[in-house]
């Protein structure tokens, strides 16, 4: 197998535009017109290429609600125009993280030069019983779940065991993630959940599972979102487009039930994930500027931190509590309010990440906008940790020089 | 064929009388104080398995060496399905293992037994019930649940020196009909009396006895067993000596049964054991203990229920499992797991020796893919990870059982094997009865439990109780 490192020396990918829809709950709109609007900002947004220059598309769904669960893929893109060959990527709230990857093998591997990535889901348009059913499903089915657990649950437990192995981390800590993203999909006019909350609403908030509260948890959302990845010769054909250079992409699987891995503290599909993505960036956690994480339960942006490398093991309550993650922080994360504020629309939070990267690298963030940074890191899990992976993104068109590099 | 050990179990919840009456203003059962109620995942097969498991402890039989398994129960989920091949895989008995199944009436744990005596071959009897009647008939507030199980093998310390039986012919005293959930009678009172006397004096009437230390006779109320007392020459002590009903209410085709075990418990030596059943029939047995026969018994009830708790926990005020979509285990591959599922077998790695749960796929540990070993694990775990998941938040599966038990727990728990050591992580649910849920590193119990219903189909699996939450007798 070709290293990290050795991918890295293959023709470099650029992402040149992105674009998502509002996340939120909208009864009028399908998974297809939901798509459809995603594809119609990206291509807006990148400089000139049309829905004629697209090779490819790779899109993720976990297809929620059961909606076409076979062919979901060219479902979506022939009613948004695109008539190009489609693969449907499944890797549960990973999908679409994964898709973006697959679209960077496509590029730099030379096979294809423009390839869309996207995702898409609907998760606010059936009753609550039937939505029960598929929040589970990317749990393990045949056995974590038929103890009962939920996969609020699963995090739950992740969560208690935290808690038990690092004496100084307290529930407080688990709602500073809720504070900090809140204020920040405040500032997000994407964003499904736009208001603020306190450290005290976090923590008294009705228990889901011990010890996360509700805003412990993210929403179920509607959304989609897509970026188009193109080769360096596309990008320097494109002098109009904003780039932004893919310098690492890494991905790991694992067991997917929690109980049959060795640590309940750590998500180990995150740190290979990100140490793949790291040797191909030829890069490390300190030249990260800012990061977009899979916050689906305030724990799980805790252990990232320590999965990611920011900080040791047991120092993410520290993180947070120095505001070092905060917007105005040494190392922002979730500055799009993340999953918890942005909204988790299963298939669509991956490239969504991606969206987020691009639109801070290259100045589109609006109010949001992060001080000119260089280095931006995505971070996205399936289900309790089975799949992850980790997307780095820099600053840069193709034959420009990166500043500082 | 003798008896080796027995075996008792009856749920610890319980619904005490003036709990009925202040709900319904009436409580129309005598000489009964508290009825016990099953929990919302308990049914008469997990009670079955419960006494069952405790017979064979108390025997010291290993499940592997029944050769024969007699069930007796009026109230099994199903009406057609063979309850024996459930309880068959929920003890571990062999898939060799000749089975009977009895029923028709409360009758039915005398039948088995009769039938068993005329066994070869190491054979457990398990009789249980989990009685349902309307709230306004005095049958209804009787309703009770348990179940009693015997081994029997040619060497026992328990002699049967002597059996009887009668079949009358008692129309309508007490009757199901098909597919009702609830037993009723006509209520004809003297002719009730009439029925059971006759039919229960008669076949004791065939036993040759003198004196007996305790008389474990049919129960469905506290009052019967003694209006026959007089009839067969046994004062009010002796019949009080082998009855539970007080405390346990009607247990059906484990009435007597329960009553012998309890009997035997407290050191009866000599018991005149009389089952009795609507229709009527009925079965006698005299029983002579030649030594102390083993018994473990789990009969107490240490928590109490209010009226509305105990109909809740019976499923009376949800709407059951909700439309389905997503998440679905099929019967076929849920069967392809049952011994994980119903006795926590897990796998030793054909190629490394790791612990694996559930035995199957490549190992955790080396990566192999060369199979598994059965690895029986221990009973007792210790809790890794837990959580709580709060009302209304269950999957929709156990949306109904949460919707009857309130929060339940999910937690992982470390096992470790009966032989050749080491600990494997199995995820388990724990039953909680207004405890709070085990922390990191308490000890829990297994216990067999209903999972869920799905399609018409019970799954059955393992769930835990909190170590220090299991009662003692």
């Amino acid at each position: 197998m070709r290293s990290a490192r050795e991918a890295g020396a293959m023709r470099d990918a650029y992402v040149v535009g992105a674009g998502q829809t509002d996340f939120g709950s909208f009864p009028d709109e399908s998974y297809r017109s939901l798509f459809a609007t995603a594809v119609d900002r990206a291509l807006a947004s990148a400089g000139g290429l049309g829905r004629e220059d697209v090779d490819e598309a790779v899109v993720g769904t976990l297809g929620v609600g059961g909606r076409q669960l076979g062919l979901s893929g060219p479902a979506v893109t022939e009613f948004a125009g695109l008539s190009v060959p489609t693969t449907r990527v499944e890797n549960a709230c990973a999908a679409s993280g994964y898709a973006v990857r697959n679209a960077v093998q496509a590029v730099k591997s030379g096979m294809a030069d423009v390839v869309l990535a996207g995702g898409y889901e609907v998760m606010t348009d059936a009753s609550g019983d039937t939505t029960k059913y598929w929040l589970g499903v990317s749990g393990e089915t045949e056995w974590e779940r038929l103890t009962g657990a939920t996969f609020a649950g699963t995090y739950a437990q992740m969560a208690r065991a935290y808690l038990d192995e690092h004496g100084a981390a307290t529930v407080d800590d688990f709602s500073r993630v809720a504070v900090k993203n809140h204020a920040n999909g405040s500032e997000n006019p994407h964003a499904q959940l736009r208001f603020e909350c306190s450290l005290d609403d976090a923590s008294d908030a009705a228990t889901v599972a011990d010890p996360l509260t509700l805003y412990h948890c993210c929403p179920t959302t509607d959304g989609a979102a897509a970026v188009l990845v193109v080769s360096e010769e596309v990008a320097a054909d494109h002098p109009d487009t904003d780039a932004a250079r893919v310098a690492g992409v890494g991905a790991a699987s694992d067991r997917v039930g929690l109980f049959e891995r060795d640590t309940y503290t750590a998500i180990p599909a995150s740190e290979r994930a990100a140490e793949s993505a790291y040797e191909m960036a030829d890069t490390s956690p300190e030249d990260v500027d800012f990061a977009e994480v899979h916050d689906c339960f305030a724990i799980a942006e805790l252990l990232a931190y320590e999965d990611l490398g920011f900080c040791e093991r047991g120092e993410a309550p520290e993180l947070l509590r120095e505001g070092v993650t905060d917007r105005d922080g040494r190392l922002p994360v979730n500055v799009s309010g993340g999953l918890k504020a942005k909204g988790h629309p299963i298939g669509a939070t991956g490239a969504g990440q991606i969206v987020e990267l691009w639109k801070q690298l290259t100045g589109h963030a609006g109010d949001r906008q992060l001080d000119d940074p260089e280095v931006g890191l995505a971070h996205n899990v399936g289900g309790s940790g089975g799949a992850a992976v980790v997307t780095i993104l820099e600053e840069g068109g193709a034959g420009q020089e990166v500043s500082g590099k | 064929m003798r008896v080796s050990g027995v075996g008792a179990y009856a749920p610890r919840f319980r619904l005490p009388a003036e709990s009925v009456e202040a709900a319904l203003g009436q409580f129309r059962a005598r000489g009964i104080d508290r009825v016990a109620v099953p929990d919302a995942d308990e049914d008469a097969l997990t009670m079955a398995a419960e006494a069952g498991e405790r017979a064979l402890d108390a025997a010291g039989l290993e499940a592997v060496e029944v050769d024969v398994l007699h069930l007796a129960s009026t109230t099994l989920p199903c009406e057609e399905e063979a309850g024996t091949g459930r309880l068959r895989s929920l003890l571990g008995l062999g898939e060799d293992t000749e089975s009977a199944q009895f029923g028709g009436s409360t009758d039915a744990g005398g039948a088995a037994l009769a039938a068993a005596l005329e066994r070869d071959d190491p054979t457990l009897v398990v009789a249980s019930d989990a009685v349902r009647g309307a709230d306004d008939e005095a049958l209804g507030h009787a309703a009770g649940a348990g179940a009693a199980a015997l081994v029997l093998d040619r060497d026992g310390p328990g002699r049967v020196a002597g059996r009887g039986s009668q079949t009358t012919t008692y129309p309508g005293s007490r009757f199901r009909e098909r597919g009702s959930a609830e037993t009723t009678g006509l209520g004809v009172t003297s002719y009730d009396r009439q029925a059971f006397r006759e039919t229960l004096a008669g076949a004791v009437d065939e036993l040759d006895w003198e004196r007996v230390d305790a008389a474990a006779l049919q129960a469905p109320d506290g009052d019967l067993p003694y209006r026959v007392a007089d009839a067969l020459g046994l004062d009010t002590e002796t019949v009080a000596a082998g009855c539970v009903v007080r405390n346990v209410g009607d247990a059906g085709a484990a009435s007597a049964l329960l009553g012998l075990a309890d009997a035997l418990r407290d050191g009866a030596e000599e018991v005149l054991l009389a089952t009795y059943g609507s229709g009527a029939a009925s079965h006698a047995f005299r029983l002579v203990c030649e030594s102390d026969v083993p018994v473990r018994a789990t009969l107490n009830g240490d928590r109490e229920l209010s009226f509305a708790g105990a109909r809740r926990r019976r499923g009376d005020f949800d709407l059951g499992t909700p439309e389905g979509g997503g998440a679905y285990v099929s019967v076929p591959s849920y069967r392809r797991t049952l011994a994980a599922r119903h006795r926590l077998v897990a796998g030793r790695c054909r190629a490394c020796g790791a612990l694996r749960f559930p035995p199957e796929g490549a190992c955790g540990d080396c990566g192999a893919t060369d199979g598994y070993e059965d690895a029986p694990l221990r009973e007792r775990g210790t809790v890794e990870t837990v959580t709580t998941i709060s009302q209304g938040g269950a999957p929709p599966e156990f949306a109904p059982q949460q919707a009857r038990t309130g929060e339940y727990a999910s937690a992982i728990v470390a096992f470790t094997a009966r032989d050749g050591g080491g600990e494997v992580s199995v995820p388990v649910q724990v039953v909680l009865a207004d405890e709070d849920a085990p922390a990191i590193g308490d000890e829990v119990v297994a216990v067999p439990r209903v999972l869920y219903d799905q399609e018409g189909v019970r799954r059955y699996g393992a769930k835990v109780l909190p170590a220090d939450s299991r009662r003692r007798r």
